[in-house]
């Protein structure tokens, strides 16, 4: 893969896009790729929990403080390839979770808006040039908001990442029509919590799954990754790529990485 | 004698004369200020004109047409740019950029500046 910017994103919360963006990240440079992943979640950020046994604290810098003009990304970015034992390299970085930080990320000017952006699209440049990463992954928050639609836009492929609850669905619909279609965004559609893991689905099941969300989405449907009931009552204080590397969630994920990989 | 009244009458109306002529001189100089005001107050209004800018935040670029929209991506892609930099990172023709681009700035979402015989178009 040469140098990609990935966005995982959403309609609503909770369907599962942490997860997805933190361990696509980690099979990636298990597999020897050079990634790095930024919470642009600035309103619920989420990577600083999942990565805490990892990192050093205090944290110097935030991703925070890169949009708000005051470091660089490359001093923002935290490598915890040591950490996990990767054969690639993981550069995180954080987005601020204090209350204070988060309220200072709200209600900005238009203008900042504009210079937040720019921002954005920078990282590409240092990301790639500079630092010679494989792929960057946005971690963005769901909906449309300024983070997540910079995050969107200045991406080359987006992963929306969706349950079959009702209101995903429709919200995806609707975000794909005048959102996606509106900017000429390149997107994927990656199906998460799908049925209980209980339930053994055959192969046409599947396959008639995908079908019909294709012809719903109108767009390719990159995954199908059954609801297990271990990975949303696992701590999500570590990754679950460290805690249990053989699950069968990263499996699925690992082939979701392949087909990435070749958009 | 007559001549001496005529040089008397002759004297009185060169001061009209004079009177008519300050009339003139102060009646330009009114005129004069009122132009220089007139022309300051116009310059002032064309600079602020031209000054004038809207913010191309992506929420912004929902209501633009998506022929425009197409460009401030592409400059936010590429920071500074020709027209012919743009149609090549948009895959479109250059005067199609160059028209979007300068209607873009005309709008108050770009500006541009010149550099020889290249016209470069950023957002401020």
């Amino acid at each position: 893969m040469r140098e990609k910017i990935i966005a995982i994103h959403s309609s609503r919360g909770g369907t599962g896009k942490t997860t997805i963006a933190v361990n696509l990240a980690l099979t990636y440079a298990h597999e020897g790729l050079n990634i790095a992943l930024l919470d642009l979640d600035f309103r619920a950020p989420s990577l600083f929990g999942v990565f805490s046994e990892g990192i050093k604290k205090p944290v110097k810098c935030w991703l925070n403080d890169f949009m708000l003009d005051r470091c660089e990304i490359g001093q923002v970015l935290i490598d915890v390839s040591d950490k996990y034992s990767l054969d690639g390299k993981l550069l995180i970085g954080l987005a601020n979770p204090t209350i204070e930080a988060i309220r200072n990320m709200m209600g900005r000017s238009r203008a900042w808006e504009v210079a937040a952006a720019k921002k954005l699209f920078s990282v590409r440049t240092s990301i790639f040039n500079e630092m010679h990463m494989d792929c960057c992954i946005f971690d963005t928050s769901p909906g449309i908001q300024y983070s997540s639609i910079n995050g969107v836009v200045s991406s080359d492929v987006t992963v929306i990442v969706t349950t079959l609850d009702s209101l995903d669905i429709e919200g995806v619909k609707n975000m794909l029509v005048e959102f996606y279609d509106e900017f000429e965004k390149k997107s994927v559609i990656l199906m998460n919590k799908v049925f209980p893991q209980t339930r053994m689905w055959s192969d046409n099941e599947r396959n008639e799954l995908i079908t019909k969300m294709q012809r719903v989405f109108k767009r390719p449907i990159i995954g199908v990754i059954p609801c297990y009931c271990d990975v949303l009552e696992a701590n999500r204080d570590s990754p679950l790529i460290a805690e249990n590397p053989s699950h069968p969630f990263l499996k699925d994920l690992q082939e979701v990485g392949k087909k990435l990989e070749n958009i | 004698m007559d001549t001496k009244k005529l040089l008397v009458q002759l004297i009185g109306e060169v001061h009209m004369l004079n009177q008519k002529f300050d009339s003139v001189v102060e009646f330009g100089g009114k005129m004069l200020k009122t132009q220089e005001e007139f022309l300051q107050r116009t310059t002032k209004q064309k600079h602020t004109d031209e000054t004038f800018k809207l913010e191309p935040d992506m929420v912004t670029l929902f209501s633009l047409p998506s022929a425009l929209r197409k460009t401030v991506v592409a400059l936010y892609k590429l920071g500074e740019a020709t027209a012919e930099d743009l149609a090549r990172e948009t895959k479109r023709l250059r005067a199609v950029e160059s028209s979007a681009a300068n209607q873009l700035v005309r709008m108050g979402f770009l500006s541009k500046r010149r550099e020889g015989r290249k016209v470069y178009f950023f957002i401020e």
